[in-house]
């Protein structure tokens, strides 16, 4: 226990007067995070409590596409834009508008729209009518195909964005469309009077669909954001850091003659492993605390939501503890198994990258092809996520810890294991 | 002290072997000096005899001891100086002596009034705060061979313990081996400066690819050979080829 407390001792030392290497520990974790959480906030952001910029030509110049306007501009989403350069829009304005990348899209309402609404909300309502036994029919003629509102989206524009605005835009037709049906309805069966009309709308909306979060309030997480997701996951990522230092720490001891050193004092020379490896585990711990401060108390102070914790933050310490050692015993690794650092460190920068890749740091692990799904269960993040998550997200239970604490400790123990292994036949042990 | 009989070693991927089938002896309580250009096989010799190289065959006894069979009671009774400074540099000289001498399992009692002895004698007392990487090239080297005394060895192996130091410094550590010899201990050491080995050695052992050469008294090796030297000695017996 005294050479172990000694090799402690030691690191500490080591680590205090290491600016370069604590900056790389605490500093640039703090700014991953943080960049990450602010980056990845708006594709968090629900699209309602977003606006965009639009710019619309309105051929049809009909009542329906002056409601469509309205209505799209009353929805608080859009502003349009109706000009340019104080001239009306035209498509060719709005076509190089956009390829110029001066707005993120334009909606075209072609002529004859108001009119095809119109007439097919007067071939339900003639259809309806004849099946209800009102008597009488609305003038109507053949549906047309082929009359569409287009929208105009900037080529750089993410898929995501695309599907939202189209889905609001065909949501709020259909709200349009449906208004206009309830009034040729109304008009059809003689009930003139608005006032007195059937809320439809309002008796439909009666059944919805409404997300139900899986924990109460109880729980202390009240919604899922852009911190709560981001944090942790870079916060693990920065902790895996920690194998570039241990690296070459372990081969600049390994240059410097000091590890032969310590191999010709008596004793265990796992005994020195074991040091080296409390010294870490508790440097990755102190260094997880501070990413989950930064979280707490950093993150509204850039705009962004503050990191919950929950109830089930009592048991981080158990994942926080498996990902040091695994992050430790794979720096140990890496520093023995290789003699220079121009051969390890971007071994150790490089396999970190991947590792987190394939482990659902970078985006989830459901996107992944199903090869990479497979490697996945070997990268020591995925398992380390996965406990931060039952833990932050879904505020699961000890038991619950089971599984990813028991493959971190295993992958731990068979990094460890290989490297005793691999310093014994340098050795000439085996 | 040491009794080596037929000590092979063949590094992996080397064309040849390290050492060939050396065999020598040196008695206890003398400084003994092995000697040899450069790719001799000095530094794997000491590495075999301090147990830091595991894989050889042939014989190896220190201080009566197999070196495979007791290595960790070898280990607490030898005292090594490496030819690199195994300090490290960003610790103090007395942090790098007190993180040796807590895996030697000294009590802190009496840990810190050896440092600070050890420290005294080789002069630096005032500079034990310093960290080791501001520390001169002599400075380095007497920290480097504190460092190894800690367990008060019997048997103290120096790699080249003088190279690059200044001749105040190399004046002061090579008194200190004298006395520490005086005191009963064994001093094995490499060297290549050969005006020093002639003048500390009481014994030495030439080699050359792996192969001993020649062995005794510097005083009567130089005799028996007529040379004038025992640098002219071993000029005449390893010949004027540079070695790489």
């Amino acid at each position: 226990m005294k050479r172990i407390w000694a090799t402690y001792i030691k690191e500490w030392h080591l680590m205090r007067r290491d600016l370069g290497g604590l900056s790389l520990l605490f500093l640039m974790p703090v700014l991953l995070i943080s960049i990450m959480a602010l980056v990845q906030d708006a594709p968090f952001k629900d699209y309602k409590n977003r606006k965009f910029e639009a710019l619309i030509f309105d051929q049809d110049q009909g009542k329906i596409s002056q409601a469509i306007q309205k209505g799209l501009e009353e929805s608080g989403q859009f502003t349009l834009i109706r000009q340019h350069q104080n001239q009306a829009l035209d498509s060719m304005t709005i076509l190089s508008e956009i390829k110029a990348g001066k707005y993120q899209l334009a909606i075209m309402i072609p002529k004859g729209v108001s009119s095809e609404i119109y007439n097919s909300a007067n071939l339900i309502a003639n259809e309806m009518g004849k099946h209800m036994g009102i008597p009488g029919s609305l003038p109507h003629r053949e549906a047309r195909e082929g009359i569409n509102i287009q929208i105009v989206f900037d080529p750089v524009s993410k898929p995501a964005f695309r599907i939202a605005i189209v889905n609001a835009l065909e949501k709020f037709t259909t709200r349009v469309q449906f208004d206009i049906i309830m009034d040729r309805i109304s008009a059809l069966s003689g009930q003139a009077d608005t006032s007195k009309k059937l809320d439809i709308e309002k008796q439909l909306r009666s059944v919805g669909v409404k997300e139900m979060q899986l924990h109460q309030q109880s729980s202390g997480i009240e919604k899922s954001n852009s911190v709560q997701h981001n944090v942790p996951a870079w916060a693990i990522f920065g902790m895996f850091f920690m194998v570039i230092i241990i690296s070459e720490n372990m081969i600049a001891e390994r240059k410097g003659g000091s590890w032969n050193r310590l191999k010709s004092i008596p004793g265990p020379f796992f005994h020195l492993l074991m040091g080296k490896m409390l010294f870490y585990v508790l440097l990755g711990c102190v260094q997880f605390a501070l990413m989950v401060l930064v979280g707490v108390y950093a993150m509204p102070l850039l705009g962004l939501d503050a990191l919950q914790l929950g109830q089930a933050a009592l048991f981080l310490p158990f994942i926080v503890i498996s990902i040091a050692s695994c992050a430790t015993a794979f720096g140990i690794l890496v520093g023995t198994v290789f003699k220079t650092t121009s051969q390890a460190l971007p071994v150790a920068a490089v396999s970190v990258v991947i590792l987190s890749a394939i482990g659902g740091i970078w985006v989830p692990l459901e996107v992944l092809p199903d090869s990479l799904k497979v490697l996945s269960v070997l990268s020591p993040m995925r398992w380390s996520l996965e406990g931060i998550n039952t833990l932050l997200l879904r505020q699961g239970s000890l038991s619950d810890l089971l599984m990813p604490v028991s493959v971190l400790m295993l992958l731990s123990a068979a990094a460890m294991w290989m490297a005793w292994y691999t310093e014994r036949k340098q050795s000439g042990l085996v | 002290m040491i009794r080596v009989s037929g000590l092979y070693k063949k590094y992996d991927h080397a064309e040849f072997p390290s050492v060939d089938h050396l065999s020598f002896s040196f008695p206890e309580g003398c400084i003994a000096g092995l000697l040899g250009p450069n790719g001799a096989g000095k530094t794997t010799t000491i590495s075999i005899l301090s147990g830091l190289i595991k894989k050889y065959s042939g014989e190896v006894e220190v201080m009566g001891m197999d070196v495979k069979k007791h290595a960790e009671e070898i280990k607490g009774k030898l005292g090594i100086v490496p030819q690199q400074i195994a300090l490290y540099l960003n610790l103090s000289c007395r942090e790098n002596l007190r993180y040796y001498g807590r895996l030697y399992g000294i009590p802190p009692i009496t840990l810190g009034p050896l440092i600070e002895q050890l420290l005294k004698r080789f002069g630096l007392q005032e500079h034990g705060d310093k960290q080791i990487r501001h520390y001169s090239g002599g400075m380095k080297r007497r920290a480097n061979i504190i460092a190894s005394l800690l367990n008060q060895p019997a048997l103290l192996i120096l790699d080249e313990p003088t190279a690059g130091v200044d001749v105040q410094s190399r004046n002061m550590i090579l008194r200190f081996l004298k006395e520490y010899n005086e005191e009963g201990n064994s001093i094995l050491y490499t060297s290549h400066l050969l005006d020093e080995a002639e003048a500390l050695c009481q014994e030495v052992l030439i080699i050359d690819q792996g192969q001993g050469v020649i062995q005794g008294s510097p005083a009567k090796l130089i005799q028996e050979h007529q040379t004038d030297n025992l640098e002219n000695l071993f000029l005449k017996l390893t010949g004027f080829r540079v070695r790489d």
